[in-house]
């Protein structure tokens, strides 16, 4: 028979604790990814080596076109007139989706009005709302805005219902009770506790947006990163299409971890606080 | 003493769902809370309890009689004390005190002393989820206060503390109400939470609610929570309640 003396049991404090766990924490943040590009990037060589052409490009071939489209302006210029069109097709989207959200959230004949409306907008692809925006406005900057705007309400507005819906009721009661004004309950009940909402929606939105405003350049607009996918597509240049998407990426990665993560970080500090 | 917490002849019933006929839990109800007085409401579970403190409240509308609290239909200023401390946990402690303050109109100086007052003068810039359920409590308490009331409800305040913690913001509740005084109704189902608070003990039988007695609190404040006076009442609510039951 075995005796658990008190050093043996499980009762004991750790001998040590984990040194730096920061920079473990870091490592695990950041080399996996890192990992998967570089096999992605030895994979992609690899392959570009074995076929030998053109419609494979090495990865010297897109750095020297990423360089070139670069270093001449042309992706700062592109990227910034999709961006802009993305950021007004975001404006137009969240105003609809927030007041069909408010609508929805409120009224359950609002919510089963807008249901089919929600859906239907779920449903149809991206493309559509490219091809019938072009038709509808022509060669112009409303047809990429309304593309946009049609394509994501929709997620927006699924995800603001939610939202509110998710408010909690005793809060409600509280906020009554201690007679907070409108506009003080919009902004120290609502708007925080949708927030996180806001933004699982707008990251969404943002990837949709990006693939209808590709969509909508590459049929009916002169600029943009869609325009010069378009051309590098008719020359079959496809070192210049996988810089440019390359060069959109990186903006994107820098938007998602530079903007959206730091804003998310910012209103969402009061819950990664330690507990008593 | 003219009444302050004042229902008069009140009817409210529900429409259960599933059920057609509306279950009645209040008929012609009366019920009077004198000017600085803290009245403690008990009787079993899912009686109506909390109906009373939703219309003193404002919550919700009579379907007959009236409720009023101070001189219109609502107070000029209302504090309450919630089961859970019901806190913004996005904003700071400050700040949940400070949007209580703001909206009465009060200074919220009286909510930064306060906080002081329950312990937690240290924390005005810490967020609610970094507090034990305790120091929340303390805080929801001060919040209550720092809308300096006319009228307080207290909702089972500290049924979901462990008895220590409790004790101890049962004596910071008095200590407090000493120095406001304002009139207030408790309900809870701690009969020995009741004797040591209230002035006066309503023990409630039903449905729908009435009055099965009422019962007299003899004791100056401060009070002393060993008293045994209040374990006798204890047991006297107690008796009155299985009499009823």
């Amino acid at each position: 028979m075995s005796v658990l003396t008190h050093s043996e049991t499980k009762l004991q404090p750790r001998a040590a604790a984990v040194p730096r766990p920061w920079l473990r924490d870091t490592l695990i943040a950041t080399l996996p990814p890192l990992l998967f590009c570089v096999l992605l990037a030895i994979g992609w060589e690899a392959m570009a080596r074995y076929r030998s052409s053109p419609l494979l490009p090495g990865l010297t071939d897109i750095w020297l076109e990423l360089k070139d489209i670069a270093v001449s302006g042309d992706a700062v210029t592109q990227i910034g007139i999709t961006l802009q069109r993305i950021f007004l097709g975001f404006i137009v989207a969240y105003a609809i989706a927030i007041a069909i959200g408010l609508a929805s959230a409120r009224s359950r004949i609002a919510k089963t009005f807008f249901e089919p409306a929600l859906v239907l907008g779920l449903t149809v692809p991206g493309l559509v709302w490219a091809l019938l925006c072009v038709i509808w406005f022509g060669l112009s900057l409303q047809a990429s805005v309304f593309a946009i705007a049609l394509g994501i309400a929709p997620a927006l507005a699924l995800s603001i219902t939610q939202g509110l819906s998710a408010v909690d009721a005793q809060l409600i009661e509280a906020a009554h009770v201690f007679r907070l004004s409108r506009r003080a309950m919009l902004r120290h009940l609502w708007l925080p506790a949708i927030m996180p909402y806001l933004l699982s929606g707008a990251r969404l939105g943002f990837s949709l947006a990006w693939k209808v405003v590709v969509l909508v350049e590459i049929f009916g607009l002169s600029s943009g990163v869609g325009y010069r996918l378009n051309s590098a597509f008719s020359s079959q240049n496809v070192a210049a299409m996988l810089a440019w998407t390359l060069a959109f990426t990186m903006m994107m990665a820098f938007i998602e971890y530079g903007i959206m993560q730091s804003i998310e970080r910012r209103v969402t500090r009061w819950k990664r606080v330690a507990r008593v | 003493m003219s009444a302050v917490i004042q229902f008069r002849h009140v009817d409210k019933s529900y429409l259960r769902r599933n059920s057609s006929t509306p279950e009645t839990v209040l008929k012609h109800f009366s019920l009077e809370v004198a000017r600085g007085e803290l009245v403690a409401v008990v009787g079993p579970s899912g009686i109506g309890k909390t109906t009373l403190l939703h219309l003193a409240a404002g919550l919700e509308a009579p379907d007959a009689g009236t409720v009023t609290l101070g001189a219109g239909t609502r107070p000029s200023r209302l504090g309450m004390v919630f089961q859970q401390p019901r806190l913004f946990e996005w904003r700071s402690v400050g700040q949940n005190i400070d949007l209580a303050a703001d909206a009465a109109g009060v200074d919220p100086a009286l909510g930064r002393k306060l906080l002081a007052e329950v312990e937690l003068g240290n924390y005005a810039d810490a967020f609610p989820l970094s507090l034990s359920g305790g120091q929340r409590q303390r805080v929801a308490l001060a919040r209550a206060f720092a809308v300096d009331p006319d009228v307080i409800l207290l909702d089972e305040p500290f049924s979901a503390l462990d008895e220590l913690t409790a004790r101890r913001l049962r004596a910071l509740l008095q200590r407090l109400w000493a120095n406001a005084s304002p009139t207030g109704l408790l309900v809870t189902h701690n009969t020995l939470e009741a004797a040591f608070l209230a002035d006066r003990v309503i023990v409630l039988g039903g449905p729908p609610v009435r009055i099965e007695r009422i019962i007299e609190i003899d004791r100056p404040r401060p009070r002393a929570t060993e008293d045994s006076y209040f374990f006798d009442v204890h047991r006297e609510i107690l008796g009155t309640l299985e009499a009823a039951a």
